[in-house]
């Protein structure tokens, strides 16, 4: 069993797994920047150490100083959160040469995972749907034509060397196919000096679903259900919630299927978790496998009971797990808010500062994660995430009039939040009736 | 707020089996999982340096490379073959000791000398290899590595191969002595062997290149590579300071410092060496003409309305295309090589290779700068003898490699200065007059802009000499003829028009061979306009000349100028 756990992060994250350590009788080592020597995990941990300045590649993405960090305080495993170097397949090779034990997959499995194209085929291979089209580039509206009907409209024609959304046109159907290959073509070549195009399914007002995945060393794999992600503004999710109510049934128990032969089929271990993209009319895709904990996993540990950073270290530690698939009961709805020091009024910029009070909701079927305390000064440097917010109710909409109490609660002065702008997501009447996709955000944002 | 000593820490039950544990079982970084960096002191992750091949991430500091990876670095895939593994060690002058030393080198690096050699395909194209492994004693060079030296480069005359050697060595192997001294005569003599087979020898300087090795086969490739900041000497730094007794200045005896005295042809980043070798190996190798299909339509040309003077001032403009504009348009490959090999590179004239039409040419381009800061690193145009000797190095490894020489003139007139004189302007202008008249690959000169005199003429002595219509080609400038012949420099214009410096007049003189059209008004930003013109004078030379036997394009040479 794991003895001393290094938390290579910050913020909520690193206090939540330093609570899991101490809750397990771990000991636990903080490091930190020097802008965070006063930050709430640094306080918290049974040891602190400093690894350099503000800036991430000088600290907290510091390989070298994190790796003689864990040498030093004698920690026998490195908890990595997320962000940072979670998914760093490079970092966590290091660990393994250096006897460090690494709470997540191994190295391998990271390095697998970001590998999009390889990704892809294992999945091809392994059952899972995937959006179809062609690994194959086109020249010729022709060809591109032949592509488009393997990967059924509507299509996104786009670029092979394509970025920034350049190059990349929707077909809806075959009548303007070729007018839309020849336009984005057009810039393709413009852009990159390239003119193969990759066609593909266009996937229209997709459901963001992901299903958190528990895996140990001996080949168990059970999934915890799924959560709705769906309300993001430029990919960043805002508002998460579990079950997802919107699927049947019948679907939802495919997409947790398909989920769980994916991390069997890159014989996955620890914590992690797939990602979906599903159609209105239940079609359903893979798109990656997120290799770390996510930042929403509290809404699966309200429905189902089990704390998954106490699962990650127990796996890490070489335990099976207790849990077979049927024991898994998701009882109840969950939802979480993301509490961020951004201004909505000034296009989300972040707005570091320092915290005067802060009043944060509590009550029966209320949790918060965060960091953040009177007199604290949030360092620019870093993620603007100040806290999270997530309830659990027995109904969707009990735990939807829960979370707006608690929000209306929350009290944070002296930075700008997102508070009010999340209050307004939360009472919004396509909220309220479950009509989210992850156009959601774009749409209301139009008016 | 200070809450660190109000929150209860962690209370464990009382376990001491954290001691007892194997210390085995503790987290520990293994030997060489990690590098200190000596530039900036990081710690970077081994395999990170290898991926980087091992230049520092952060400080860009360069590692001395094994010879091994130093090969797997450059050589295609599986294609090394290695040669002459087997050689007897002696020792000549009885060293005591010296065998076991080198029986424990070779076990701890696994190599049988200092230096390893073999055969390899680079970018495709077969070529010998020696690299120089500064693990085995300092990689100075005694008998077994003058020998593997010299049988690579034997059997790459044998064979008609280019061999390409990465030095690095602290010179002669002094427990082998006078024996070690020798080993430099005879590499150098196996080189010039293999040079005079006209076959291709590319030298690589790396950190440290001195003594004997420095004096011996590092200085003699036809081209000379070096990384960057490699100590590059004959004498070490600390032997000088303490014979001189002074502190040497910073960048002394490296690459960049050996570069800007003419001696090394480029300093090369690590990352782009295998590319670099590659294209000096296909500038050197097997080649097919493949028509550029550029065709001007031999429309009558447009009446010039600009008198002379109005010519003089354009031709000088400050928005006129300089040489490099022309070089970026039309020889997209050119790979500068710098230097003179003997005192600085002089950045006035610019020489390298490039391939036009699939056929390897020689450029030499007189160029002044886009701007004054570059106007002022150039001499505006005006090259020093450095510059001249720098393009007789460039014209003679043409003719050993048959390629044709390409030249754009372009300057004022020579430099005009103390250390010019000192050098030998005079001497540097009329020797390579002289060598031009009997160069046996075809010459072409194309004036761009300003020729000055017997400055533009040292690299005009060409079998086709052409202008672009605006230009003007002349004694000296017209100011300094209204000076001389009227004591009234402000006659300039006058004298203009008397010269005879215009396309022109120099055409129905018989001193050029041809006109090149050029708009109105052709600036920097238009110069793709005349690149046509160009291509197709220079295609249709190479066309003409691609045949012609070498006593034929020397008589038809001398003929040219013997008229006048």
């Amino acid at each position: 069993m794991i003895k001393k756990v290094l938390i290579a992060n910050r913020g909520e994250i690193a206090v939540c797994i330093i609570r899991a350590c101490r809750e397990m009788g771990i000991m636990t080592v903080a490091v930190c920047s020097e802008a965070d020597r006063n930050a709430l995990h640094s306080q918290l941990a049974d040891e602190t150490i400093c690894i350099g300045p503000a800036q991430s590649s000088e600290s907290y993405l510091n390989v070298g100083r994190i790796i003689s960090a864990t040498m030093t305080s004698g920690a026998d495993a490195i908890h990595p959160g997320f962000g940072f170097l979670s998914e760093d397949a490079e970092f966590a090779k290091i660990c393994e040469k250096c006897n460090i034990t690494f709470i997540g997959p191994n190295s391998k499995m990271i390095a697998a995972s970001g590998n999009k194209a390889n990704a892809k085929k294992t999945m091809i291979e392994a059952g899972v749907p995937v959006i179809p089209g062609a690994a194959e580039a086109a020249n010729t509206p022709k060809d591109g034509l032949k592509l488009a009907k393997i990967a059924g409209f509507p299509v996104m024609i786009k670029a092979a060397l394509g970025g920034g959304g350049k190059g990349m046109r929707v077909a809806r159907s075959e009548d303007v196919f070729e007018q839309a290959f020849l336009t984005a073509q057009a810039e393709a070549r413009a852009s990159f000096g390239d003119d193969s195009m990759y066609v593909e399914h266009y996937v229209e007002h997709p459901k963001h679903i992901e299903v958190q995945i528990l895996a140990d060393k001996f080949g168990n794999v059970i999934h915890l259900g799924e959560r709705d992600c769906s309300v993001q503004r430029n990919h960043q999710k805002l508002i998460e919630e579990t079950p997802c109510e919107s699927l049947s049934e019948e679907l939802r128990e495919k997409i947790r299927d398909a989920a769980v032969r994916a991390a069997k089929a890159v014989n996955y271990e620890n914590a992690g978790t797939c990602e979906f993209l599903v159609e209105p009319d239940g079609k359903f895709y893979f798109m990656e496998m997120n290799t770390r904990i996510q930042v929403e996993h509290p809404i699966t540990e309200w429905v189902t009971g089990i704390d998954l950073i106490r699962e990650q270290i127990k796996i890490a530690s070489g335990l099976p797990l207790e849990y077979k698939q049927e024991d898994i009961r998701i009882s109840g709805h969950s939802i979480e808010v993301r509490i961020n020091a951004e201004d909505p009024e000034h296009k989300f910029r972040p707005c570091p500062g320092k915290i005067e009070t802060v009043y944060l909701p509590g009550g029966k079927g209320v949790r918060v994660d965060s960091a953040v305390f009177a007199g604290l000064e949030i360092p620019p440097y870093y993620d603007s995430m100040l806290a999270k917010l997530s309830v659990w109710a027995p109904t969707r909409e009990e735990a939807r009039r829960k979370m707006q109490t608690a929000l209306g609660e929350v009290i944070i002065t002296g930075i700008k939040t997102n508070i009010d702008y999340q209050y307004s997501l939360i009472t919004h009447k396509d909220f309220i009736e479950g009509k989210t996709d992850i156009d959601f955000i774009d749409r209301i944002s139009r008016g | 707020m200070e809450l660190r000593y109000l929150f209860k820490k962690t209370q464990t039950v009382k376990d001491d089996s954290l001691d007892r544990e194997k210390k085995a079982n503790r987290p520990s970084a293994p030997n060489g999982l990690f590098h200190k960096c000596p530039g900036c002191n990081k710690t970077i992750f081994s395999d990170e340096l290898k991926r980087n091949l091992f230049v520092c991430p952060d400080c860009g500091y360069y590692f001395r490379m094994y010879a091994t990876t130093r090969i797997e670095s450059l050589a295609d895939e599986g294609s090394f073959e290695e040669w002459d593994t087997d050689i007897k060690e002696t020792n000549p002058l009885g060293t005591p000791g010296y065998e076991k030393k080198i029986q424990t080198l070779k076990e701890t690096t696994e190599l049988d000398e200092a230096v390893t050699c073999g055969k390899c395909s680079i970018g495709g194209i077969d070529t010998v290899l020696c690299v120089m492994d500064t693990r085995f004693m300092m990689a100075s060079m005694g008998q077994v590595v003058g020998e593997k030296i010299t049988r690579a480069v034997e059997r790459a005359t044998e064979e008609r191969l280019p061999v390409i050697i990465f030095c690095a060595s602290g010179g002669a192997r002094m427990q082998e002595g006078i024996i070690s001294l020798m080993q430099m005569a005879k590499t150098s003599a196996a080189l010039e062997r293999h040079g005079k087979e006209g076959l291709l020898y590319v030298s690589v300087l790396t950190d440290p290149t001195t003594g004997g090795v420095t004096a011996s086969f590092a200085m003699l490739g036809d081209i000379i590579l070096a990384e960057p900041g490699a100590l590059i000497g004959f004498a070490g730094p600390r032997v000088i300071e303490q014979t001189i007794g002074q502190k040497l200045p910073e960048g002394f005896q490296r690459a960049e410092f050996l570069e800007d005295h003419g001696f090394v042809d480029k300093v090369v980043a690590r990352g782009d060496m295998k590319e670099t070798l590659a294209k000096i190996l296909k500038f050197h190798g097997e080649h097919e003409y493949k028509p550029t299909g550029i065709k001007v339509s031999k429309t009558k040309r447009k009446k010039n309305k600009h008198t002379p003077w109005e010519k003089v001032m354009i031709s000088r403009g400050k928005d006129r295309p300089i040489a490099d504009d022309y070089i970026d348009k039309i020889f997209p490959d050119f790979t500068e090589f710098k230097g003179d090999r003997h005192y600085r590179d002089n950045k006035a004239i610019r020489c390298g290779i490039a391939t036009f039409a699939g056929i390897p040419v020689t450029v030499i381009a007189q160029t002044k700068g886009a701007n004054t800061k570059q106007n002022v690193e150039r001499d505006f145009g005006m090259p020093s003898p450095d510059g001249y000797r720098k393009a007789l190095r460039a014209m003679k490894q043409a003719e050993k490699f048959g390629r044709p020489v390409i030249c754009l003139v372009d300057t004022p007139g020579a430099f005009c200065g103390m250390e010019a004189e000192e050098r030998g302007e005079g001497e540097a202008i009329a020797t390579n007059l002289a060598t031009m008249s009997s160069l046996k690959v075809p010459v072409l000169s194309i004036v761009i802009s300003e020729a000055g005199s017997g400055g533009a003429l040292a690299i005009a002595v060409a079998d086709k000499v052409y202008m672009l219509a605006n230009s003007i080609y002349a004694i000296l400038s017209p100011e300094g003829y209204a000076s001389i012949l009227w004591k009234d420099a402000k006659r300039a214009d006058e004298a203009a028009s008397e010269m005879k410096l215009t396309a022109d007049d120099l055409l129905k003189l018989g001193v050029i061979d041809g006109i090149i059209d050029e708009p109105e008004e052709l600036k920097r930003n238009n110069v793709d306009e005349v690149i046509p013109g160009m291509v197709s004078c220079i295609e249709s030379f190479i066309k003409e000349t691609a045949d012609t036997p070498a006593a034929e394009l020397i008589a038809a040479r001398y003929e040219r100028f013997r008229r006048f």
